[in-house]
């Protein structure tokens, strides 16, 4: 892989386990993937893929009996899987800020949306009370509040779901960091707000060139928002490629089915949406080799014996013995 | 029509008696209280078939009265634990006041379960004014304590059926008065959890295929209600028993004839000042023993049957 | 109404009155209420998928719940006409939670069985098990699952779980709400697609309710919009798409993003849902409609019939075919 500028994130076989009864069962195999400075990763998948897990294992907060057990994560130049718990906390915030997917549940119901605010803008940065203050009220604007200094005082509760999330995203990106990860950022909401959302992350992300981690099931949103996707199945990294290339000519199978199988407003009431066969395996029950050879038109002998590695090809890379053709998908 | 790869079954699937073994290896301590439990009931249930009520023959002779237990000095090998003041085998004294006390205690926390019950499942399930009356009454009693209640009932009780009673209605008396004194907490238990259960969808598709009211609430909504409660009930067993042994200690509960632990402990304290101390004792420590194997057991299942804890295996 | 309607809504609302203050009693004023549901009339024809779309608070679910009997409309009537042997036509719901829409205690033999027992349309254990396995099979599970229970089955299989129920009543109407909101996109496929094999196949007339247009475009022949309670446009699927009349709709088929990635705009919606319990004067959808003029903030707009049958509350007979027809909504900023 060439790339002009050392990537912000890189993130080497990070692998997470969950300790159930009769032993440990891998949630993420192996999972690797890097983030350029000012670019915008999208990490898609379905649900038990892996991908919040992901977001939450870069940053420390996965709950037990999910524990970190392997690989490297190294933020501009430092490890930060191996940094003390004291030294986590300033990164997290700091320099990783996090959108969370549920604005009802991410903000403290019974603190002041001002007060989470400067809470936060102190623990990161040495500002005076007032100098906070005027921070927060900066961010409260500049995410698109009407009259910052009334909803100073306001309490989530008092608050619609887009405006809340909006506050979270304020949260954080008021300590400047150098990354933001995004958990389904959008799902929560309804569509007229999912775009209002969107337009303000695509527009506090070109102010300040914050690179940016979207994680996401949501081909459309991937497809507006990211520069390069990373494709998630099983706990495993099924491709990665640039946004264009990943929906005008996939390379695994899986993201082609993907594809095909999410309808479209062009999708017209004659056509059949293309149905991948079978279900992605759950947490324990992954076959041997490739996770997704049970449901694959192209498995053969190879993808039931081994694990196919991730293989780069020029700008994308992709774990198939046998990808497809570069035929428009 | 492509049939679906059926994915591997998300539960494991035991049997019965697997699961059993499994869930008592991982969880010792209540596996013992258990054991401990059975082990009082064998000997409250078996010994009196064994032996004849201390309390209704007199084959006992007052010459073996205050005997202390056997590693004592002035024990004797026949009486193991010693005996009471008119001469009854403490052991045989013990297992007769054990099952008046188990018995008692489970009828009356069965009374308290099913009244309760079924004035929660209607109370959550009406709504409305039906579910603010009961809950009003509900609030009304929790104001008395319950001891208090059980005292009130049983007077009445007496004072309605004058001072001769057989055994068996003062038994039926007390275990009403345990009973009613306490159905609140199930009532209120059972209605908050019937409250989310009805609004499930799974209710709402039984109403549509156009099941009646009352078959939804014993068919659908039942099961899914009572293991909370019967968790409370298991360690209500506990409070129950205490509560009747206190009010045959304040000498308002069963009859001399037919003593309950809390007679036992009763009779006892008179000699406790004297020195013979294991009168009173002896059904003192069997008493919470059994108590305290049934709440560590209560808590245990509590714990296994909240689904917000299943999760974190 | 001809003999092809199955199902005629006439002027339907459903109101959720506030509980008043003692001083708002006292004074003895109109009662406010949300209109969850306000003035809907509709008729849906037999055989024909009529599909419901609308984001939080348009009162598509709650339409979903009078239609299906569950709830009773405040006013307006809810006609079944009878069938042709006299009767009400049996009635079957799908629920968006596929969690929440199975009982956890029952075994999925019992569950399904439970409209073939209410309504006895079978007699025996042994019969009742033949129909359960051969709807288990017909919805893509095998007979071997009818031992089991819920928690054994995943999201996508819940829901098939729940068609084969609603199927085992042998219902001539299904009401689907959200079918597929929770599932997987790659699951979702199977359950749309296992549901038009049916409908096709058993020739059921249906209300399929949806927030996703893509969805609702594949999976119904005609199609309602719905905004903060009122029916504000409705024709068919190919029509609604390709040339729609009321703003509303050409905004929100704008607003979800597709998968293009030469075109990378986002199109918001300006502003925002207004409370429903306050909903705007005149034409509720005014407060960000961009072709907005005073007539719209002070007359409700009337109701319109288009030449292909269907029907759209606007003051304009506007030209929507084109997207970028409208001139952009001005950077406004969140209410």
């Amino acid at each position: 892989m060439i790339t002009s500028t050392a990537p912000l994130l890189d993130v080497r076989d990070l692998t997470v386990t969950i300790n159930r009864e009769g032993g440990l069962v891998t949630a993420l195999d192996k999972v690797s993937f890097f983030i350029n400075p000012g670019e915008v990763l999208g990490i898609v998948g379905e649900s038990g893929a892996g991908k919040s897990i992901t977001g939450a294992a870069i940053i420390d907060l996965l709950v037990p009996p999910l524990k970190r057990t392997g690989g490297t994560i190294t933020l501009a130049g430092t490890r930060i899987d191996q940094l003390s718990p004291k030294a986590m906390r300033s990164v997290r915030g700091g320099r990783i800020g996090f959108v969370f997917q549920d604005p009802m549940t991410s903000l403290n119901p019974v603190i002041t949306i001002g007060q989470q605010l400067c809470d936060t803008i102190q623990a990161h940065l040495k500002l005076s009370g007032s100098q906070a203050k005027k921070k927060a009220l900066d961010w409260l604007d500049r995410v698109g509040l009407p009259n910052p200094d009334v909803q100073f005082k306001r309490y989530p509760h008092q608050l619609s779901g887009g405006m809340r999330q909006r506050v979270v995203i304020a949260l954080a990106l008021c300590a400047d960091p150098m990354l933001v990860i995004a958990d389904e950022p959008t799902t929560a909401l309804d569509v007229s707000v999912q775009a209002h959302i969107l337009e303000l992350l695509r527009d506090l992300h070109r102010e300040s060139n914050v690179s940016m981690m979207l994680i996401t099931h949501d081909l459309g949103v991937i497809a507006k928002m990211a520069d390069r996707v990373a494709v998630l199945y099983a706990g495993r990294v099924a491709e990665i490629s640039p946004v264009g290339e990943l929906f005008n000519a996939p390379k695994h199978p899986y993201t082609r089915g993907l594809i095909r199988a999410t309808p479209m407003p062009s999708t017209t009431g004659e056509m059949r949406l293309d149905q991948i066969p079978g279900a992605m395996p759950g947490l324990g029950s992954v076959p041997p080799g490739c996770a997704f050879n049970p449901r694959c038109f192209k498995a053969e002998g190879d993808c039931r014996a081994t694990i196919p590695p991730l293989h780069h090809e020029a700008s994308s890379a992709f774990s198939c013995f046998h990808p497809l053709e570069r035929v428009n998908a | 029509m492509t049939p679906v790869v059926n994915t591997p079954a998300i539960a494991r699937r035991r049997s019965r008696g697997g699961k059993l073994l499994h869930a008592m290896r991982r969880a010792p301590g209540p596996t013992l209280c258990a054991v401990v439990i059975f082990a009082l009931l064998i000997y409250a249930f078996v010994v009196p078939l064994f032996s004849l009520n201390p309390f209704e023959f007199s084959g006992m002779s007052v010459l073996d009265s205050f005997i202390p237990p056997a590693w004592m000095a002035d024990g004797s090998a026949d009486f193991p634990l010693g005996t009471d003041d008119q001469g009854r085998n403490l052991i045989t004294a013990m297992a007769y006041g054990m099952r008046t006390s188990i018995i008692v205690g489970f009828l009356s926390v069965t009374i308290g379960l099913v009244l309760g019950g079924s004035l929660g499942l209607i109370a959550g399930f009406v709504g409305g004014k039906v579910d603010a009356f009961i809950m009003r009454v509900a609030d009304v009693q929790l104001a008395y304590p319950a001891l208090l209640l059980a005292m009130i009932i049983d007077g009445a009780a007496r004072a309605v059926l004058g001072a001769e009673r057989s055994v068996g209605t003062a038994m039926a008396i007390v275990v009403m008065s345990i009973g009613i004194a306490f159905w609140v907490q199930y009532a209120r238990t059972i209605r908050s959890s019937v409250m989310i259960e009805r609004d499930q969808d799974y209710v709402s598709a039984a109403r549509i295929t156009g099941r009646s009211n009352l078959s939804i609430i014993v068919l659908h909504i039942l099961p899914n209600v009572m293991a909370p409660v019967l968790v409370i009930a298991t360690i209500n067993l506990g409070i129950a028993i205490i509560t009747e042994a206190t009010l045959s200690f304040l000498g308002i509960g069963i009859p001399v004839t037919s003593p309950s632990l809390g007679t036992l402990i009763r009779n006892g304290n008179n000699f406790l000042q004297s020195g013979e101390w294991w009168i009173s004792v002896w059904p003192c420590l069997t008493l919470v023993l059994f108590v305290v194997s049934v709440n560590i057991l209560g808590d245990h299942l509590r714990d296994v049957y909240n689904p917000r804890l299943r999760g974190r295996s | 109404m001809s003999a092809s309607d199955f199902l005629i809504l006439n002027h339907v609302s459903k109101v959720y009155r506030r509980s008043q203050s003692l001083l708002e009693r006292l004074k003895k004023g109109e009662a406010g209420g949300t209109r969850a549901v306000s003035d809907v009339s509709l008729t849906v024809r037999h055989g024909e998928t009529m599909g419901l779309v609308g984001e939080s608070g348009c009162g598509k679910s709650t339409l979903a719940r009078l239609v299906s009997g569950l709830m009773a409309p405040t006013s307006g009537e809810i006609n079944f006409p009878p069938n042709a042997a006299g009767n009400k036509p049996r009635l079957q719901m799908i629920f968006q939670d596929p969690y929440s829409s199975l009982n956890g205690r029952w075994t999925i033999e019992d569950i399904i069985a439970e409209p073939i027992r209410v309504h006895k349309l079978r007699q025996g254990r042994a019969a009742i098990r033949a129909r359960v396995d051969e709807l288990l099979v017909q919805v893509g599970l095998s007979a071997a699952d009818a031992e089991k229970y819920p928690q054994e089955f995943s999201g996508g299989q819940r829901q098939r779980i729940c068609i084969a129920r609603a199927l085992a009543g042998e219902p001539e109407f299904l009401i689907l709400d959200e079918p597929t909101s929770a599932l997987d996109v790659s699951v979702q496929a199977q359950i749309l697609n296992l549901l038009r094999d049916l409908q096709k196949n058993l020739h059921l007339t249906s209300l399929f309710i949806t927030h996703n247009l893509s969805v609702v475009r594949i999976m119904a022949d005609r199609i309602g919009v719905m905004y903060l309670g009122e029916l504000v446009e409705e024709a068919t699927s190919e029509e609604l798409f390709r040339k729609p009349r009321h703003p509303y709709t050409r905004l929100l088929i704008d607003a979800a993003p597709d998968m293009d990635t030469s075109d990378r705009s986002l199109h918001p919606i300006a502003g925002e849902l207004p409370n429903p319990a306050f909903p705007p004067s005149g034409c509720r959808f005014h407060t960000r409609c961009p072709f907005a003029q005073d007539i719209c903030r002070n007359t409700v707009p009337p109701q319109k019939t288009t030449e292909t049958g269907g029907m759209f509350r606007c003051h304009f007979d506007l030209d929507l075919s084109n997207a970028s027809v409208f001139p952009p909504p001005a950077k406004v900023k969140t209410a």
